[in-house]
């Protein structure tokens, strides 16, 4: 195990409460967390359960991080089209 | 195709008839690729020996799963987002299933599992990184306490799931199918375990925000 990674579980550790959200429910509420964060709003600050629950699970994290960024795309009328994303591959 | 149906739009022609359902089918599937394929134009590396034509097929494959997955929750969609964001955390679901399922195939997690080296060799080597003397004690005594709390504390599928994704990286998604579980009760487990690690410092007198700033950890 790499210190960087045994440090980043540390710091999981330390931020561990005693209720945490599921993976299920960060999925319900992960769409509108997004909704929230880019229309410029504090979503950290309104849904913390969601943002302590993607700060612990790495898999939630990603889909998120994806989930933005695919949304920002699509927001700016800059989704790839398929053809684009299958050169990419 | 259209991608600029309001929330409004979408739900009624999804649930439409005839010609509106079949066009909003098409543009949502379409969508729903995209996202497949964004999800792994950022993850090639999952996809290491297959051809662009191989990949593509499971984008496809991700993409009809998640349109029956978005069509059987449509009455779920509570406006609070965009359809559309709404509708792709499905295919950026099913994606990233399908791209860990292939990077890991063929590793026996069993194996891994049961292989402990990955963490106490650490403990063991990991003493000369610059830290003062004093500091590399306490460094390994809170090292200590933590393997004590794992092999005395934790359940067996608590260390298990510890020791593959914490020590060993292994994807939620991977463990999940690898105990024929799901996410939330790997999460729990994981959850745990870290609620007693925990526990486990501060009744032996260490809070853990202090043992961050001794491994150099800012937060």
């Amino acid at each position: 195990m790499k210190k960087h990674r045994f440090e980043r579980w540390l710091q999981n550790i330390d931020r561990t409460e005693d209720e945490e959200i599921s993976c299920s429910e960060c999925f319900d509420l992960v769409s509108h967390f997004v909704e929230v964060e880019l229309t410029g709003q504090d979503a950290a600050a309104k849904m913390p359960g969601l943002k302590q629950h993607l700060d612990q699970c790495a898999a939630c994290r990603e889909e998120y991080e994806t989930l933005r960024d695919l949304q920002i795309l699509e927001n700016k009328g800059e989704l790839p089209s398929a053809d684009d994303l299958q050169d990419k591959l | 195709m259209s991608t600029t149906r309001t929330n409004q739009e979408w739900l009624h022609d999804l649930n439409a008839n005839g010609a509106p359902q079949e066009a909003a089918i098409a543009d949502l599937r379409e969508l729903l690729l995209r996202a497949a394929l964004y999800f792994f134009s950022r993850n090639v590396g999952d996809f290491r020996g297959m051809d662009r034509e191989e990949i593509t097929q499971r984008a496809e494959d991700c993409a009809q799963d998640a349109l029956m997955a978005v069509l059987d929750h449509l009455s779920d969609f509570r406006g609070d987002s965009k359809f559309t964001t709404w509708a792709y955390k499905f295919a950026i679901n099913t994606a990233m299933m399908a791209a860990r399922r292939e990077r890991w195939k063929g590793v026996s997690l069993d194996e891994l599992a049961s292989d402990e080296s990955h963490f106490f060799d650490w403990i063991l080597q990991d003493r000369s990184d610059g830290s003062a003397p004093e500091q590399s004690a306490i460094q390994a005594e809170i090292q200590r306490i933590i393997r004590d709390v794992i092999e005395q504390d934790l359940t067996e599928n608590q260390r298990r799931v510890v020791f593959l994704m914490v020590f060993n990286e292994v994807p939620m998604d991977e463990v999940v199918r690898h105990l024929g579980t799901n996410r939330n009760a790997i999460y729990k487990m994981l959850h745990d375990a870290r609620r007693k690690i925990k526990s486990g410092l501060q009744s032996r007198g260490f809070e853990v925000a202090e043992t961050l700033a001794l491994f150099g950890t800012s937060r």
